[in-house]
């Protein structure tokens, strides 16, 4: 039972994360229809961006947010621009390939940059954690899972009762349309995608003082950033925060009952089912 | 949108004397090349080329965009290789038997995943192709997990009279993969120029006018996945022979659909030499960046002092930059020849044509 | 632009780099350069580039050949293939990892070309009968004897729970490490084959910890150590005794987290406080030519280029000399005195005398066999730092 509830416990916090991840993914694909899979290296720039400001300016991981949010949100605004932009109306395989591309020249630019070291972000709460009825909880993953939230209400409200926020929800639901009402279509991808990529930066922050850093560790996340992202239903961003959450759950105490070797395995039946089933997603409006 | 999707019916005899020419040419090859190292590259091109036609057919013609392919190249591979190693039936029989465990593993997802179309497709097949590898990873009985299985010995190949033991040279590999890249390419050309072809083609323009005019959209997919896995798990079965050695990591990885996909982008999906031209070109190119032979040739035509900084550089650090090289050619060619190689020449000539009247 | 990249490339394929100095030995050396092992792999190149430095000073001068396999077995088997057969080396040394170097051994047999492999550790590398290849390593067999003798020397344990990644290396080595368990008495009771690189292991531990083993043995790369360690102390998973074989627990990124470090056991196959050849002297000046300390991976490899390049500068350019001269010959350098014999069922191995270090206060510090040790081992585990 304690196994259990441990395993239950870390998969949700860890999943806060993974829930950051697949936001991020999801208003991308909203907005764009885009398969990107650069995105997990993209957030392997958050999370060298973090790990410098740590090592060279002393700044907090957690803190240091503030710096890597806007940063991000232009180095994404820069991708749409220069590149992603010109394959908007190209064949799907051609937009994933463009993607694939970019992330082999960001993961590759940046070993050679910093050679192919791991790096690892040690805070004085790196290993800490605190004890409740026999269930030890991470500290920082618990301090990440709350800024998580934090920064999902405030999307929320960004989308929801902004101008801007609404002409992306637009031009999410129908492009076409959305420039017929006079939308600024264009803009509001390279908005759309400096968010995305803001918030995988604001992700690889998050999981810097408790993960590690090395410049082939985006792929890890990109995967599991699409599951997430079908999983709640492309483009929404509380289906992605449940399935960040469920997934990180589906890890952990899948990993106890069938093995680690296979905790994948589940992830992605549940994955194939949920397409298969659901495949507007679990909180999706049923569109094709 | 897409300038490829014409069909090219009555080819011409200039290019089938081309054809022929070329193939001959292949096939007098090992005469006169005596560098097994040349050969490797060729034997390597050949399985290059035959995974790519075989995912042409369902990416290409059909317009099903999968990027896990790299499951049936696997499937293919390691029945073939179980079944030599562990129970002792020669390949020429485990190769057949490979094509029909990855066919019929196929059709099962096939039937699944059909329905979903676009993005959700592409996604479905990668976790399928996850799904596979972890599997591998996990069933250490049957495939020996991650450790991978090493071939010990192939046993001599029978055709007639004539017995083939050498298994240790490049020649046998060789041959083996010349004629089943012909057989895939003729294949392709003639489905294409058939019926089966012509409702593959209509699926890809628009799937709901091909159902409406009575094209039962499952089946008609289904058949072209089946074909397609043929030739992928061909490609899987000559693969693990050849190299002597296949694991989960090689054999089922995403690295490895993505460069399928890739061989067929580069070259110009949805055409016969569309995979030739992307595997020629993608192939020795990729070996050439990892090997460093560029750096190498460079410095050796004495246009760069090895000792001088920039000759330092490139020894040192363009060796380290391969993927990176890799990864900005993915990116140019999408950006600036998004129909690949192929269909960057057809315009070419066109324009040229067109200026000439 | 594209067209003229083609081209370019096209002409430079048929050129054949042709200009070898005399009296230069032409060696090979394949490498995990880029890719996911590269951390690691960068340690080999470093030993090998002192290597050169030292066989020019001895007057042997070498022109190696560097392959980067990016830590896949077919990319190596086509390095491989290259050198021996367009590049006609007379001796390779490498690949690092066990997967590539298994795939490696048996092309090294077909081209008839002595390959000397450094640092990987699977067993059956060795055990195949294969005639051309030696191994300078010690096996994953060796790193759980060592490890596991030392614990029922020092405690009693009495049960062992084992956390391996789930790669070539990580298997070899739990397999090994059962193997000796049992010959041993020590009982099985936790066994779990990880996928590296989840950014969450506590389930996994959770379930460790609930088995209430004495012994927990890892086997991980490098950040995977230091993640485990990390989560084992949130989960308070406390053993006898935690014990790792090699790879990320003796890297002195490791030892440097020192709330999570102290204590923790691993084998090893190289140490600077060993008495061999001049390995105190070698230590300092890879870490004032790198800046960073070398691992046993780049002593291994740095022995290994040293033995193939004074066994290959007698041998004129003869492969089948050459591999005479390995079979034959004795080295003494920072590895002790090396030989390559057949025995337990191995060929041309190494009987590599292992270590085991400790992490204490941040620092590796030799502790087993008493003989060669600089520091008595802390025992039994002596718990979390609050």
């Amino acid at each position: 039972m304690a196994v259990f509830l441990q395993s239950m416990l870390s998969g949700i916090l860890i999943g806060g994360v993974y829930a950051l991840i697949g936001i991020g993914l999801t208003i991308i694909f909203g907005v764009m229809r885009v398969i990107n899979f650069a995105h997990g290296d993209v957030l392997m720039i958050g999370m060298y961006m973090t790990y410098f400001l740590f090592t060279l300016l002393h700044i907090d991981p957690f803190v240091s947010i503030v710096v890597t949010i806007p940063l991000m949100f232009l180095f994404g605004a820069f991708l749409q621009k220069v590149f992603i932009n010109r394959v908007l109306g190209a064949l799907p395989q051609n937009q994933i390939l463009l993607t694939i591309g970019m992330g082999l020249v960001m993961s590759n630019a940046v070993m050679l940059a910093f050679t192919s070291d791991y790096k690892i972000l040690s805070t004085k709460y790196s290993s800490s954690s605190f004890n409740i009825l026999g269930i030890s909880i991470s500290s920082p993953l618990l301090i990440s899972f709350a800024i998580t939230i934090i920064i999902t209400v405030a999307l929320y409200w960004f989308l929801y009762r902004t101008d801007t926020g609404q002409a992306i929800r637009a031009t999410a639901q129908d492009r076409g349309a959305a420039q017929l009402m006079g939308i600024n279509v264009k803009r509001m991808s390279i908005i759309a995608f400096g968010l995305g990529a803001a918030l995988a930066g604001t992700a690889g922050a998050l999981i810097s003082p408790t993960y590690y850093i090395f410049p082939q560790v985006g792929s890890v996340f990109t995967l599991k950033a699409f599951v997430i992202t079908v999983l709640g239903g492309m483009g929404s961003i509380v289906g992605a925060t449940l399935g960040g959450v469920l997934i990180g759950i589906a890890e952990s105490v899948g990993g106890v009952y069938f093995g680690s070797g296979w905790k994948d395995v589940i992830v992605f039946m549940v994955f194939l089912l949920v397409l298969l089933f659901k495949p507007s997603g679990l909180l999706g409006t049923s569109k094709d | 949108m897409r300038p490829f999707m014409h069909n090219m019916r009555g080819t011409s005899t200039l290019p089938v004397l081309l054809a022929v020419v070329a193939v001959a040419a292949l096939f007098l090859l090992p005469n006169f090349v005596e560098s097994t190292y040349a050969l490797h590259i060729m034997i390597l091109i050949f399985i290059s080329i035959i995974m790519g036609s075989g995912w042409n057919i369902l990416g290409g013609y059909t317009g099903q965009y999968s990027v896990g392919h790299a499951a049936y190249f696997g499937v293919g591979g390691y029945t073939t290789i179980i079944l030599m190693q562990y129970r002792h039936i020669a390949p020429w029989y485990g190769v057949w038997a490979g094509i029909l465990v990855a066919v019929a593993i196929a059709l099962i997802i096939g039937t699944i995943c059909f329905r979903l179309r676009g993005p959700y497709f592409v996604l479905a097949s990668i976790a399928v192709a996850e799904i596979f590898r972890v599997t591998a990873l996990n069933l250490k009985k049957l495939t020996n997990g991650a450790e991978g299985i090493l071939i010990t010995d192939i046993p001599p190949f029978k055709i007639g009279d004539v017995v083939i033991t050498d298994f240790m040279s490049k020649v046998p590999f060789y041959y083996i993969g010349l004629v089943t890249l012909i057989i895939a390419i003729f294949a392709t050309w003639m489905l294409q120029n058939s019926k089966l072809g012509y409702y593959f083609q209509a699926i890809r323009e628009d799937q709901d006018a091909a159902h409406s005019l009575g094209i039962n959209l499952t089946i008609y997919k289904n058949v072209a996945l089946a074909c397609s896995v043929v030739f992928t798990s061909l490609a899987g079965s000559l693969y693990g022979l050849y190299v002597g050695f296949i694991d989960p990591s090689t054999v089922l990885a995403l690295d490895l659909s993505v460069q399928i996909v890739m061989t067929c982008i580069i070259g110009g999906i949805g055409t016969i030499f569309g995979p030739v031209i992307g595997a020629v070109v993608l192939v020795p190119f990729s070996e050439a960046l990892r090997s460093n032979m560029i750096a190498q040739a460079i410095i050796d035509s004495g246009l760069v002092s090895e000792n001088s900084g920039f000759g330092f550089f490139l020894k040192e650090q363009l060796s380290h930059a391969h993927v990176l090289i890799y990864g900005i050619l993915l990116v140019v060619v999408i950006l600036y020849m998004p129909d690949g190689i192929l269909g960057f020449v057809r315009k070419l000539t066109s324009k040229r044509r067109k200026e000439a009247i | 632009m594209n067209k003229a990249i083609v081209a370019l490339m096209l002409a430079l394929m048929c050129i054949f780099p042709a200009v070898v100095t005399a009296e230069a030995v032409k060696l090979g050396f394949i490498n995990s350069i880029t890719g996911p092992e590269a951390p690691i792999g960068e340690n080999l190149t470093n030993g090998v580039i002192l290597a050169i430095e030292d066989l020019k000073e001895k007057g042997i001068n070498v022109d190696l050949i560097k392959e980067d396999d990016t830590g896949k077995p077919e990319k190596s088997m086509a390095a491989l293939e290259k050198l021996a057969t367009r590049d006609k080396v007379v001796g390779i040394v490498g690949p690092y990892t066990s997967a590539t170097s298994n795939a490696d051994a048996k092309m090294a047999e077909r081209y008839k070309v002595p390959l000397l492999i450094p640092a990987a550790s699977k067993e059956e590398i060795t055990r195949q009968n294969l005639q051309w290849t030696f191994r300078t390593s010690g096996t994953t067999g060796d790193y759980a004897t060592i490890l596991l003798e030392m614990a029922s020397k020092l405690g009693q344990p009495k049960t062992l729970a084992i956390l391996n990644e789930n790669t070539d290396f990580g298997v070899s080595a739990a397999n090994s490490a059962k193997a000796v368990a049992e010959k041993l008495g020590i009982k099985l009771v936790f066994e779990e084959a990880y996928s590296k690189g989840s950014p969450d292991y506590r389930s996994t531990l959770a379930q460790a910890k609930a088995a209430k083993p004495d012994l927990v043995f890892m086997v991980s790369y490098v950040a995977d150590a230091i993640l485990l360690m990390r989560q084992s102390r949130e989960i308070g998973l406390s053993p006898m005794a935690f014990i790792g074989a090699g790879a990320g627990f003796s890297v002195s990124q490791f030892a440097s987290e020192k709330e999570i470090s102290h204590g923790i056991f691993s084998s090893t196959q190289w140490t600077e406080d060993v008495p061999w050849g001049n390995s105190k002297a070698w230590y300092q000046r890879y870490e004032k030519k790198f800046g960073k300390s070398p691992t046993y991976h780049a002593a291994c490899a740095y022995e290994s280029m040293m033995i193939m390049g004074q066994a290959a500068s007698t041998v004129g350019g003869d492969r089948e000399k050459l591999r005479q001269q390995l079979r034959t010959g004795k080295w003494n350098g920072i590895l002790g005195e090396v030989s390559f014999t057949d025995y337990d069922g191995y060929q041309n191995q190494r009987k590599a005398q292992m270590l085991v270090e400790q992490v204490q206060n941040g620092k590796h510090e030799t502790v087993w066999p008493s003989e060669l040790s600089a520091k008595k081992p802390i025992w039994p585990f002596p718990g979390w730092t609050k």
